[in-house]
């Protein structure tokens, strides 16, 4: 019986650690959509990098990440407010912003990483990629969503508004039991 | 069933030609047309490795020793035959230390070959300063079962001394440590808390002595693309704004100590000496909080950590090596604002400027550490050259774009800039010789070296599926028992020639350098000086915007003669005109 409960309480201790970071996440996250301008943030990518994003170049598979800009300020201001959000985090995490890509309906796009390089969705170097279900649903519904997929890993998406009081992106807001202090170093 | 000895065959084949697991020459060497043979002469300057490669065959299973004697210091090395789906070729690269006299059994049951009838071994030959120039003899023997053979190597050692530094810095790049974990897998799983334990370290120092003892340089980045230092990479930091300050140097010196004074190379050969340039940590995230860029706050926090990084280094006497600032980071990865690395947009260019500025703040006048301001450039090379003259000091440009601007290199020395080149590596299905290109062009070009963009990733199983090896010059050596990497093949034939290259770069006082250039270019592979660089295309005269890979890769033609067709043995010629030039010298 002793062993039973010994066992019980080393599975229930990681789980308690993750809803404890998942709850400290979510106060982030709910702070993050308060103060992320989504109008700035829209403004982030150079319409000439958008266009050839959305071209597909038969004879340069590299061309769009080669075109890939940013416009400086709105980048820079975006930025320094995710890094304020995740001084929030009383350990290890990164604010993401991701950004629907206008005239590709599905698809989505990191705009701003950070230090970390965490994110449960973004695969490395990819320019764009699909919306994720639970991405879909906050863009949707405006509802923040708590994220677990990898081992030890929780994200909570937050969604950013503009001053027309529409959804401009989602904040993802990730953080970590046990940060690898190798990984992403490269 | 061990049996058959009787037929057991000892041979030797020249440095620069492959043998397969059945004794035929490798393909991409077959145009070098040089058989095994039951002898083999070799020639060689001093304080200088001369190599050749020893086969054992044999058509029936049968267990050998092999042993190499002589009155010269021997390294023999068991060659690894890599299989490469792609083609269903083996091809020997990665090298395994062979104690003579060594023990084995053919076929080997490790590299697992079906059908295997030859085991090739690399044998280095150490021509010290202090040997007597004059004839040498080595024997190697072959015993198979009772049945003896050997093999005579005939060593002429010339008067001629090879220089300890060459005119070629070679680089070999890496990124971070994470891939430790999985290359040693049994080394990390052993030690507790590996990553920052001792044997983490000495593994760090193991890859330098690796390039270092082959006559190259070993660089290690210690930061993300989205400024994530490791704790092996950088000094721990606390504060923020005018309090931010080093707090800890434990790991950072444990990682850096023994390279940057030199006792990381001691019992090498080429003996202990600190190693010529290093990464800094710097990047738009550290010391530096991005938080506060283009604030007071980002300027006080770098000048206060800078500032200290200076006084840690001259502390210690760290004072030879070059310290580099540079920026790895590109915005398509989304962290920083601006390219770091292959910078192509113009408005991304006064951060460099700013960095410069910074660092001049941070470093004392008369400061005895040597800092450089390194770029990878390659769209604007040609802009940054003019707009950043006098803040970027070591340029390291796209080796087939600086062809088109190789009129700089003159301008860019005279200034006082470093300028090397980088590139690939060349698989292991390539001519054994297409190595040695990458060294000689930077040589021709006038420019002071060449990075290997990635040097220490053989794939996810080098051993019996091969990717070819592009991407690495070293092998893991936890299979064999032993927690260092093991060199291969092609770094052996690169050490060579840059043994030659310096020989060759000597005997600038007596002879012009466009003559021995000229020479070179000739017996490497037919062509003249001025087939070494492209020609300036059009493009060149146009927007960097609006060029993309494919343009850049019409603006620069392929070159059979430096492809396709450059044989097996084109460096094995420029050698041979080295020697001459010391026999005539003499």
């Amino acid at each position: 019986m002793k062993t039973a409960i010994l066992a019980a309480l080393l599975l229930a201790a990681p789980l308690l650690a993750q809803d404890q970071l998942a709850t400290e996440l979510d106060q982030v996250a709910r702070a993050a959509t308060a103060m992320v301008d989504g109008d700035v943030a829209s403004r982030i990518q150079t319409a000439r990098s958008v266009a050839s994003m959305l071209e597909t170049n038969p004879r340069d598979q590299w061309a769009a990440a080669d075109d890939y800009d940013v416009d400086h300020q709105a980048f820079i201001t975006t930025k320094k407010t995710l890094i304020r959000l995740a001084r929030l985090c009383s350990s290890t995490c990164d604010a993401n912003l991701w950004l629907p890509i206008a005239g590709a309906l599905g698809r989505i796009h990191i705009a701003i990483r950070n230090v970390n390089e965490m994110s449960q969705f973004w695969r490395w170097g990819d320019l764009h990629q699909p919306v994720p279900a639970e991405m879909k649903s906050v863009l949707e519904t405006g509802k923040r969503v708590t994220v677990r997929k990898r081992p030890g890993m929780v994200s909570v998406l937050a969604p950013v508004y503009d001053s027309l009081g529409d959804i401009a992106g989602v904040v993802e807001v990730v953080g970590v039991l046990k940060p690898n202090h190798q990984e992403n170093v490269q | 069933m061990l049996g058959n000895a009787l037929a057991a065959d000892l041979t030797a084949l020249p440095a620069h030609v492959r043998s397969d697991p059945f004794g035929q020459m490798a393909p991409a060497d077959r145009t070098a047309n040089v058989q095994p043979a039951a002898r083999i002469a070799l020639s060689s300057a001093r304080e200088a490795y001369v190599s050749c490669r020893i086969l054992v065959s044999n058509s029936q299973p049968a267990a050998y020793t092999l042993s190499v004697s002589g009155p010269l210091e021997t390294s023999l090395f068991r060659e690894w035959f890599h299989f490469l789906p792609k083609s269903k070729l083996y091809y020997p690269d990665a090298l395994i230390p062979a104690t003579s006299p060594y023990r084995a059994q053919l076929p080997d049951s490790g590299n697992r070959i079906p059908g295997q009838t030859t085991q090739s071994f690399w044998l280095d030959i150490w021509v010290p300063a202090s040997a007597k120039p004059g004839p040498y003899t080595l024997t190697a023997s072959l015993d198979a079962g009772g049945s003896k053979s050997s093999l005579s190597i005939q060593v002429q050692v010339l008067d001629a001394v090879v220089p300890a530094a060459g005119p070629i810095v070679v680089d070999h790049n890496s990124y971070g440590t994470s891939w430790f974990s999985s290359q040693y897998p049994e080394l990390a799983k052993r030690t507790p808390n590996f990553y920052l334990s001792d044997p983490f370290f000495s593994l760090i120092h193991a890859y330098h002595r690796v390039y270092f003892e082959h006559r190259g340089i070993y660089h290690q980045l210690g930061y993300g693309h989205g400024g994530k230092t490791g704790p092996e990479f950088a000094p721990r930091l606390e504060g923020t704004g005018k309090t931010k300050r080093v707090a800890d140097w434990t790991y950072y010196d444990k990682h850096y100590g023994p390279l940057l004074d030199g006792s990381a190379f001691a019992g090498t050969r080429r003996g202990p000496q600190p190693i010529p340039y290093v990464y800094l940590p710097v990047n738009p995230e550290w010391p530096a909080s991005f938080l506060w860029w283009g604030e007071p706050g980002y300027e006080r926090e770098f000048i206060n950590v800078m500032g200290q990084m200076e006084a840690h280094f001259r502390e210690k006497g760290w004072t030879t090596t070059n310290y580099e600032l540079f920026f790895n980071h590109k915005k398509r990865y989304k962290a920083f604002h601006w390219d770091g690395d292959e910078t192509r947009f113009p408005n991304d260019m006064p951060v460099f400027a700013e960095y410069a500025r910074l660092m001049k703040a941070a470093v004392p006048a008369g400061s005895p550490v040597k800092w450089v301001y390194r770029t990878d450039a390659s769209w604007q090379m040609e802009r940054q050259f003019k707009e950043l003259s006098g803040i970027i000091d070591f340029w390291v440009l796209g080796g087939g774009m600086f062809g088109w601007y190789a009129e700089n290199a003159p301008i860019l020395k005279q200034r006082g800039d470093t300028v090397w080149t980088y590139g690939g590596t060349p698989p292991v299905d390539q001519p054994a010789s297409h190595i040695t290109t990458d060294l000689l062009r930077p040589w021709m070009l006038g420019v002071d070296g060449f990075v290997r963009w990635q040097t220490v990733m053989p794939g996810p199983d080098p051993w019996f599926k091969s990717n070819g090896g592009g991407e690495t010059l070293v092998y893991p050596g936890g299979r064999f028992g032993i927690d260092a990497p093991l060199a291969s093949v092609r770094l052996k034939l690169q050490r060579n020639a840059l043994q030659d290259l310096a020989l060759l770069d000597s005997f600038k006082s007596a002879i012009s350098p466009d003559t021995l250039r000229a020479e070179a270019a000739k017996r490497y592979n037919g062509t003249e000086l001025k087939d070494w660089r492209s020609v300036r295309p059009k493009l060149a005269d146009s927007d960097p915007l609006t060029w993309d890979n494919v343009t850049i890769g019409e603006a620069i033609p392929p070159d059979p003669r430096f492809e396709k067709d450059l044989d097996a043995a084109a460096w094995d010629r420029v050698r041979d005109y080295v020697l001459t030039l010391v026999k005539e010298r003499r």
